[in-house]
């Protein structure tokens, strides 16, 4: 989903559209097989903005996201996803841990 | 914000339930296991899922108890009455249902000849019924699984007639909860793990908070309130007759990760939801295999279970379910998104301890558990336990 376009004031995060996934799973598997250096760019980009991108979709009801508010919405989640490899573990990955697909996921 | 540090508290509440080692025999052993199939697994009340799980009438899911060698099938009547049964076609035992979840309309047809069933488990259709012999329909239903339900959570009981009611047999749990809002959360997120280790094993593994510190010194820094700053100590402990729950408090010292701390101020639902909590952080096992954990959230409290389900003495699966208010906005979503995804993290190590437990139990080097005293859940788990099983004290040799 590169090529992404968000909204005005955050076009600024458009360059890491690729991090914009609709599934748990896919941003799982995106944050496993991205680099450290990768994860940390995409933090450093969306976080100092996350309290603004939030304030923009508290606007609108969480089920009635705009289709050109839902790829920043996706963004949010992702940078959930990462925010412990970045914080607490300095690495893509759980220190002492299952191989993640043995945690399985039921939908 | 109380904990207790003053040492061996709960052993001079409890002490009728002494201090000693417990024998690590119940994990290891194929004949103990075979024995926990009739004596534990079908004589107490199971837990299968929640009345949310199928809302409308037909819903129905399919529960694969292996340690009972049954499939269980429970669904809703077009009388709206939860029923639970057998999964097992009444023509030749056939396994009726093969998804694990859906809706029946009009009728549940056997794979083999395609018997037909209705939500409420009656024999509708039988192909070719002239060339049946004496056949009664209204006697050829699906056979029936006594089933109940407590606060929404639906139970089965697999005995031949239990010894108590299902509410009897929550006894304090069911006071403690009474009216307890769990439906006002909705079931957000399922895990499962298959796992190379005894159930008990498992659950006894999650059954306390002394590890937190050590097994999860990276991904739970710092959370609950230590004592002198370096070992968790519980601020509450209850043992029912056949169930328990202890507590940790939240220490408002520690500093929040910077996610963690953006996380408390995005949230802003006002729904202000609470569930009956002792603590900050209960956690209720419900024997043998049920647990609820409840998490006191800045605006409401949210719930989690787990179910460990036995396969074979030295393999479970660990089912994982989390239970959040609907989100109204991104940042009540992205909140809760935050907590279920630093509490994954923490259960995914978990796992790992659950199976190096058990390969170092099965080598047989140690024939005891040692408990401290913020384990006494664990030393009463296996005391109930052994109440059912009577093993050690001869019952079973
Ligand atoms: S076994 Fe089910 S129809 Fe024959
Ligand atoms: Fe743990």
């Amino acid at each position: 989903m590169a090529g992404v376009s968000l909204p005005e004031p955050f076009q600024s995060l458009e360059p890491f559209g690729a991090w914009a996934l609709a599934t748990e799973r896919e941003r799982r598997a995106k944050r496993l097989s991205s680099s450290m250096e990768e994860i940390q760019a995409f933090y450093d980009a969306l976080f100092p903005q996350l309290e603004a991108v939030v304030a923009y979709l508290d606007q609108f009801p969480l089920d009635q996201l705009p289709a050109e508010a839902q790829p920043l919405y996706y963004l949010t989640l992702s940078l959930v996803e990462v925010t412990s490899a970045v914080e607490l573990y300095h690495n893509p990955h759980i220190f002492e841990a299952i191989e993640p697909a043995r945690f399985r996921r039921v939908e | 914000m109380q904990t207790a540090t003053e040492n061996r508290r709960w052993s001079k509440e409890y002490p009728e339930l002494g201090t000693g080692p417990v024998p690590a025999e119940s994990c290891i052993s194929p004949e103990y296991f075979e024995l926990e199939r009739e004596r534990v697994f079908r004589r107490t009340w199971l837990n299968v899922g929640r009345v949310d799980d199928i809302p409308n009438a037909g819903d129905f899911f399919v529960r694969e108890l292996a340690v009972c060698k049954t499939s269980i099938l429970v669904i809703r009547g077009k009388d709206g009455v939860i029923r639970g049964f057998h999964n097992v076609c009444s023509h030749r035992s056939n396994k009726l249902v093969w998804e694990e979840r859906g809706t029946c309309r009009g009728a549940l047809a056997c794979h083999f000849h395609s018997w037909g069933y209705n939500a409420q488990g009656q024999l509708t259709g039988v192909p070719d019924e002239e060339n049946f012999h004496d056949l009664d329909k209204s006697k050829l239903g699906l056979t029936s699984v006594t089933t109940d339900i407590w606060e929404g959570f639906i139970f089965v009981h697999l005995g031949p007639q239990p010894q108590e009611t299902l509410t009897d047999y929550m006894g304090g749990v069911a006071e403690q909860f009474k009216g307890a809002a769990f439906h006002k959360r909705h079931l957000t997120h399922t895990y499962k793990v298959e796992e190379q280790a005894n159930w008990k094993v498992a659950l006894d593994a999650q059954n306390e908070a002394y590890h937190l510190p050590f097994q999860h010194r990276y991904s739970f820094p710092g959370m609950f309130v230590l004592k002198d700053n370096r070992y968790l100590r519980l601020s509450g402990v209850k043992l029912y007759n056949h169930h328990a729950v202890w507590s940790t408090t939240y220490n408002s010292e520690s500093t929040p990760t910077p996610t963690g701390a953006l996380m408390n101020q995005l949230n802003t639902a006002t729904t202000n939801s609470r569930l009956p909590m002792l603590g900050d952080f209960d956690f209720f096992v419900i024997f043998p295999n049920f647990v609820i954990l409840q998490f006191r959230g800045i605006e409401d409290d949210y719930y989690m279970t787990y179910n460990f389900w036995p396969l074979a003495v030295d393999r479970c699966i660990w089912e994982i379910k989390f239970h959040f208010p609907p989100a109204e906005t991104a940042g009540q979503r992205l909140s809760q998104e935050y907590l279920k995804h630093r509490i994954c993290d923490v259960l995914q190590e978990d796992a790992v301890a659950h199976e190096t437990l058990q390969t170092g139990l099965n080598s047989r080097a140690k024939t005891h558990l040692i408990l401290q005293d913020d384990e006494i859940q664990i030393r009463h788990f296996h005391t109930v336990l052994e109440d059912y099983m009577g093993f050690f004290n001869g019952r079973g040799h």
